[in-house]
């Protein structure tokens, strides 16, 4: 009988490709992204759901029209700081649907601890020592035959122009 | 007293091109077997320097193929087999041996092993001398068989694959190569070391291979500083509207306290020229950099409306060369050392035990 | 690609941090349909995949500000979604209930499908999508970091270095889960092929 090697395994995933959603998903989900947000901030009082339309009413005026009410930009952009902050440090509420209880409730560190180095991009520059777990897992899969190397594509990458 | 009549002079005639068409084929016949007879000495006279590279990762053991370049052990492979996995043996003359690493550089796509043992050594050529079509021999170790012969040509020299660049020209080479192949040496006809073979295309139909003169490069940083040194300008380069003077690289962007930026390279500049590189297109960028080391003086040639400029760049370290990823395992990867460090890290060849 | 590669989404990115917010809803609509590939391929449900998918921009909303383009906003928006999906499926334990769509017409154009059912090797149209709902079934079987490699490479198509960054690990690591996983997924399929249950 025929073994799938793997270019038939990585053919059959490539087909995955195109398992779709209902036809309509895409158009709906920024709707209901939309209205997931306002949910939201229904769910704040109210005072600070007014702080927050004054934010972003004062981030939709031009500076000209701003320099006569200098107090009042002055105040009301402090208050908008301070509610930016609370709402960016509140824990994340996970709406997952209701067969399942929700899971998501730890945030996921994204742009803030991103470690590569501005500007470039480029793959790091790498030196080893052996890693400890290499004893201990050759042993366990002794029995298998070993990967023979060979990759489908260069690991020599450079995203960008810089230079 | 006339010379040959008609009917004779015929005889004569066909007698002449039977006679040439026959030296043609006993030529190409020649030069056919010529070919073979070359391709067997390389092989016979190279596989004594090729060998057999074992290691461990995360999941299993793994093989591929190394080469020896100097008579003290040391030996090139791709980054693939000898970058990322410990406990390397090397086979060589019937024999084991463990061997450490030296070096290991994803940017160039090489790795460099060490064994304590006198070896014999592939002689280093150029891949710049060759063209496509040029023909040329990898040895390798196919899956688990022994040092096998392969013959092909250049077929090209790509900058980029499937839409991704590679930090520096690679080789793509029409030659059939195997999993475990990963590391061969690619060598000219005068059996000199042109490239290190590190992936297949598609149906392992071809192969890319790096060309030497990257690891070359890599290694000479070693030498001089215990570990790769990438160069960097501190400028980011795109396509010019129109030519000028021959070349579409455009400074877009010369960042803020950078090298360039301290050599007086303006956004809008022209670049003609890095080093000892001619540009034409923004991504001809990507070799001039990739063989530029940090603390160089790099000569570089721009455009400024019509003024033909040269600035003296002191190039940095690259920032790339200090990010490290973690293992699977939430080890990291240690860091290229210490800028201060010039003498090259002794790596323990014996794994850690586990806690 | 004859472009210089700075981020094509940096225009986007810094007129949703100046308060456009038409700016951001043009980020969720192009990355919803990628994002929904990736996300559905390692929790293989509909229901999961939506709210998932509305979880992840709801965070990149709120953590855009903070976004200082050291990386790609690309690798940035993949990273929150396999780190979240990473999460939800780890805190909910091994699912089985797989959800199977149809596989859409486009598939027809698809070159590879072409050769798949053109080629010598056993597969029929019948077969194939047999084949592709044990494949299914085989890939909820592997361990969730296994399946994100996988899901990432094979049918998101995306390169080692940018696999590695998303998921901060090496790309040695990257490899070897990809090779590891291939092969429990070959043994999960002979298995299929020599004993069809139907």
């Amino acid at each position: 009988m025929d073994e799938f090697d793997d270019r038939e395994i990585a053919r059959l995933l490539r087909l995955k490709r195109y398992e779709q959603p209902p036809p309509g998903y895409f158009e709906n989900f920024l709707h209901e992204f939309h209205r997931r947000q306002r949910d939201e901030l229904l769910r704040q009082p109210i005072w600070r759901m007014c702080l927050e339309r004054a934010h972003a009413f004062m981030l939709g005026l031009d500076v000209r029209s701003l320099t006569s009410y200098p107090a009042a930009v002055a105040a009301v952009l402090v208050c908008a700081a301070v509610i930016s902050l609370k709402i960016y440090q509140q824990p994340e509420t996970a709406r997952v649907a209701l067969q399942s209880p929700p899971a998501i409730s730890t945030p996921v560190s994204a742009g803030e601890e991103w470690n590569l180095a501005s500007p470039p991009v480029a793959p790091p520059i790498l030196r080893m020592q052996p890693v400890r777990s290499f004893h201990e897992s050759a042993q366990t899969h002794r029995a298998a035959p070993p990967r023979y190397v060979l990759d489908s594509v260069p690991v020599s990458y450079e995203p960008t122009f810089r230079f | 007293m006339s010379p040959l009549s008609g009917s004779k002079r015929s005889v004569a005639a066909l007698a002449l091109t039977f006679l040439s068409g026959g030296s043609l084929l006993f030529a190409q016949e020649q030069s056919a077997t010529a070919i073979s007879h070359q391709v067997k000495e390389i092989f016979e006279r190279c596989s004594k320097a090729v060998v057999k590279i074992h290691g461990v990762d995360e999941h299993s053991e793994i093989c591929g193929t190394g080469f020896f370049i100097d008579p003290t052990g040391t030996l090139y492979t791709a980054y693939t087999v000898g970058g990322e996995a410990g406990n390397f043996t090397i086979e060589f003359g019937g024999k084991k041996y463990p061997a450490r690493q030296l070096l290991a550089d994803i940017r160039s796509g090489t790795a460099m092993l060490k064994i304590d043992e006198t070896t014999p050594a592939l002689p280093i050529g150029k891949s710049e001398e060759l063209e496509v079509a040029a023909p040329v021999v990898a040895v390798g170790y196919p899956l688990d068989l022994p040092e096998t012969p392969n013959f092909g040509m250049i077929a090209g020299f790509d900058q980029k694959y499937l839409g991704r660049y590679f930090s520096m020209t690679h080789l793509r080479v029409n030659l059939p190569t195997q999993r475990g192949e990963a590391g061969a040496p690619l060598l000219n006809m005068k059996g000199e070391v042109v490239g290190i073979v590190v992936s297949s295309l598609e149906n392992n139909s071809a192969c890319y291979a790096v060309p030497i003169e990257a690891a070359e490069k890599i290694r000479s940083d070693f030498v001089r500083f215990g570990e790769a040194r990438h160069g960097w300008i501190g400028g980011n380069v795109s396509k010019a509207p129109e030519p000028v003077d021959g070349s579409r690289a455009e400074m877009m962007q010369v960042m803020e306290d950078t090298p360039a930026a301290r050599a007086g390279i303006k956004p809008g500049d022209i670049l003609l020229q890095v080093g000892r590189k001619k540009v034409a297109q923004p991504e001809d960028v990507l070799d001039a950099s990739f063989f530029i080391t940090a603390g160089d003086n790099v000569p570089i040639t721009v455009m400024r409306g019509n003024q033909k400029l040269t600035f003296h760049v002191q190039a940095e370290l690259h920032p790339a060369s200090k990010n490290v990823p973690m293992l699977s395992d939430g080890t990291r990867v240690p860091a290229a050392a210490d800028a201060n460090r010039s003498i090259p890290l002794k790596l323990e060849s014996a794994a850690q035990t586990t806690p | 690609m004859d472009q210089p590669r700075t981020d094509p989404d940096q225009e986007l990115v810094k007129r949703t941090q100046a308060g456009d917010a038409a700016a951001f809803d043009e980020l969720v609509i192009k990355y919803t349909p990628r994002l929904y590939g990736l996300v559905y391929n390692m929790t293989s449900n509909h229901e999961d995949t939506n709210d998932l998918l509305q979880d992840i921009f709801a965070k990149a909303y709120k953590a855009i500000r903070g976004f200082q383009g050291k990386s790609s906003f690309y690798t940035w928006i993949h990273s929150i979604a396999v780190n979240m999906t990473l999460n939800f499926l780890k805190k909910r334990g091994r699912r089985f209930q797989l959800s199977l769509d149809d596989v859409d017409a486009s598939i027809q154009n698809d070159r590879e499908f072409m050769e798949a059912t053109a080629t010598s090797s056993p597969v029929r149209e019948a077969d194939l999508s047999e084949l592709q709902r044990r494949l299914n079934e085989a890939m909820m079987k592997l361990s969730e970091d296994h399946r994100a490699v996988v899901t990432m490479f094979h049918i998101q198509g995306m390169p080692h270095a940018e696999i590695s960054k998303i998921l901060r690990v090496s790309e040695g690591t990257v490899r070897s889960r990809l090779f590891y996983a291939n092969r429990q997924l070959q043994n999960y399929l002979d298995e299929f092929r020599k004993n069809p249950v139907s």
